[in-house]
């Protein structure tokens, strides 16, 4: 059964995986979408003037990035999913709803992270040059928060979004429940994530290992009332 | 009054219609909200007696 | 309509209580003090002198805005109860999938809701009259921001639904992640520092106990009343539409 239920998960994985690298889509429209957003952010900070260090809401201006691009990626895999009658052969099939759940959070975690990647050397070579002396955190850590707390994003995430296609609001309902349902979440990952990358005597190490607590804490409680609830969720 | 208790009420005073104001906003939002849906309540008592009224005339005239 | 009574009891007991809590906290209960105010002179006042000497005298700041205390602090309570009722009913929901729980949960959220949004109101000018500025995003603030904005999105979710069923089910799935994240978002923005001090202490003589508790089970009865109230006309509208059925068919 553990076998076969492993060996669901991989197809329903790959499944998502093959239709990406064909059409390419989705990570085509989230990196453009995240590279929108840099631009809209240079109009934001365009009257900031010469003394203002774009360092020093670096982290908050790179969460802000990822929630727009994951609220756009998410709407779309499972628009996707809705359209072209994809879940309603999922469901007739003989899989076990977690089974379908994970598979699908582990498929948005794959294109979240994939964009993130892209997204942090393009920010940091828009915003940050010439900025790197005031970097004195644990950069390493930055990856982990970054991994962290996009799992809980695609986690709560794909479960919002499943119930948002089938509203007639569709993506405005997504951001509606998504965004104060991730409020800790960002809270604690803008903070950590501004500890790594400043440091100092401002911002200790243990700002980054507490807030990577939280988003622990957070990811492993909203993924079980996700895990839990996502059944009750496709049947209706 | 002595001119330093007046500072002193002062300080009191400034903070009061803010407060005053909260409780009666309070009070004005649930004594408005709670009116309204009696009244509505009020209303669909009325629509419910009139509809069931006709329904029980209308079987009283299929008996009949 | 023996409920309708049972409202109106709870509504006048609930209201009488949370009326006494009023006068109570501007008569009976202590005036606290928050931090100091230097006179030139030496009064007669009831108010703590605390240091006596060349450049004035000193005494406990009268904290005349900590009487929102009696009325504010209990509808806040009050709407995590209820929010927290919400929750229970929508798994009873989830689990039996029978459309009253359905409703209740959906009523127990709209009290939920005028309670949210009574704090906020209250909350607003409270931060006008202690801090001197209408809004700051001070981690109990943020935390109740980000309530209202959950509970606001469970009606919005709500009435984007067409298929009855599915907008139970999801409603309820919505009630219960709300009910989650509320405790947590009012943890963490606590823990996760910020910009703002936390200028609020809580120190409680006896005397303000009794006024505080009064307009707490006030506040409790006029929730329950609300949702009572809402629940018989729920009632009525049901009927209504069954007696409307058997006329057309």
């Amino acid at each position: 059964m553990n076998a076969l239920a492993w060996r669901q998960f991989r197809a329903l994985l790959r499944k998502d995986i093959v239709m990406e690298l064909r059409t390419r889509e989705m990570v085509t429209s989230m990196g453009l979408y995240a590279l929108l957003t840099m631009v809209v952010y240079q109009i934001a900070l365009s009257q900031a003037g010469s003394l203002f260090n774009p360092a020093d809401i670096a982290a908050g201006l790179l969460w802000l990035a990822f929630v727009f691009t994951s609220m756009l990626g998410l709407n779309r895999s499972l628009v996707h999913e809705k359209d072209q009658g994809c879940m309603e052969a999922l469901l007739l099939s003989p899989v076990d709803r977690p089974v379908i759940y994970f598979a699908k959070v582990i498929g948005n975690l794959a294109f979240l992270l994939v964009v993130e990647v892209l997204t942090i050397p393009v920010f940091a070579f828009l915003f940050l040059q010439g900025r790197e002396r005031g970097f004195n955190g644990p950069l390493w850590l930055i990856p982990l928060v970054v991994v962290a707390a996009s799992i809980g994003i695609a986690g709560v995430g794909t479960l919002l979004a499943t119930m948002s296609v089938n509203t007639t609001g569709k993506d405005v309902i997504l951001a509606v429940m998504f965004i104060p349902l991730m409020y800790p979440l960002l809270l604690a990952a803008v903070s950590a994530t501004n500890a790594a990358l400043l440091g100092g005597q401002a911002f200790p190490v243990s700002l980054v290992w507490q807030g990577l607590g939280i988003i622990a804490g957070y990811d492993a409680i909203m993924l079980l009332a996700a895990f839990g609830l996502y059944e009750f969720i496709v049947g209706a | 009054m002595e001119p330093t208790n007046i500072e002193l009420y002062d300080l009191v005073l400034k903070d009061a219609p803010f407060i005053i104001a909260g409780y009666g906003v309070l009070w004005a939002a649930l004594v408005v909200y709670i009116s309204l849906v009696l009244r509505r309540i009020l209303r669909l008592e009325r629509e419910v007696k009139a509809v069931e009224d006709s329904v029980a005339r209308r079987t009283g005239d299929a008996v009949s | 309509m023996r409920q309708l009574k049972v409202a109106l009891v709870l509504l006048i007991v609930g209201g009488l209580m949370t009326t006494a809590a009023f006068f109570m906290a501007f008569y009976t209960a202590e005036v606290q003090s928050f931090g100091t105010v230097t006179l030139s002179q030496q009064l007669d006042t009831a108010y703590p002198l605390t240091e006596a000497g060349a450049g004035g005298f000193t005494y406990g700041r009268p904290w005349f805005s900590q009487k929102i205390f009696y009325f504010h602090v209990p509808v806040a309570l009050a709407s995590f109860l209820v929010l927290i009722i919400a929750a229970y009913f929508a798994v009873r929901m989830l689990l039996t999938k029978r459309k009253e729980f359905d409703t209740k949960s959906r009523i127990a959220m709209e009290t939920t809701l005028v309670y949210v949004m009574l704090t906020m109101l209250t909350g607003v000018l409270w931060t006008r009259a202690s801090w001197g500025v209408w809004w700051d995003w001070e981690p109990r603030l943020t935390t109740y921001f980000i309530l209202t904005l959950m509970v606001i999105a469970y009606f919005v979710l709500r009435n984007s639904i067409e298929d009855e069923e599915r907008r139970a089910v999801y409603g309820a799935v919505f009630a219960i992640i709300a009910a989650i994240n509320a405790p947590i978002s009012f943890f963490i923005t606590r823990i996760i520092p910020s910009n703002h001090p936390v200028v609020f202490k809580s120190g409680f003589a006896t005397s303000n106990l009794i006024p505080f508790l009064t307009a707490m089970f006030g506040m409790l009865m006029l929730g329950f009343a609300i949702y009572v109230i809402r629940m018989s006309e729920e009632r009525l509208r049901e009927r209504l539409d069954a007696a409307k059925t058997a006329l057309e068919g």
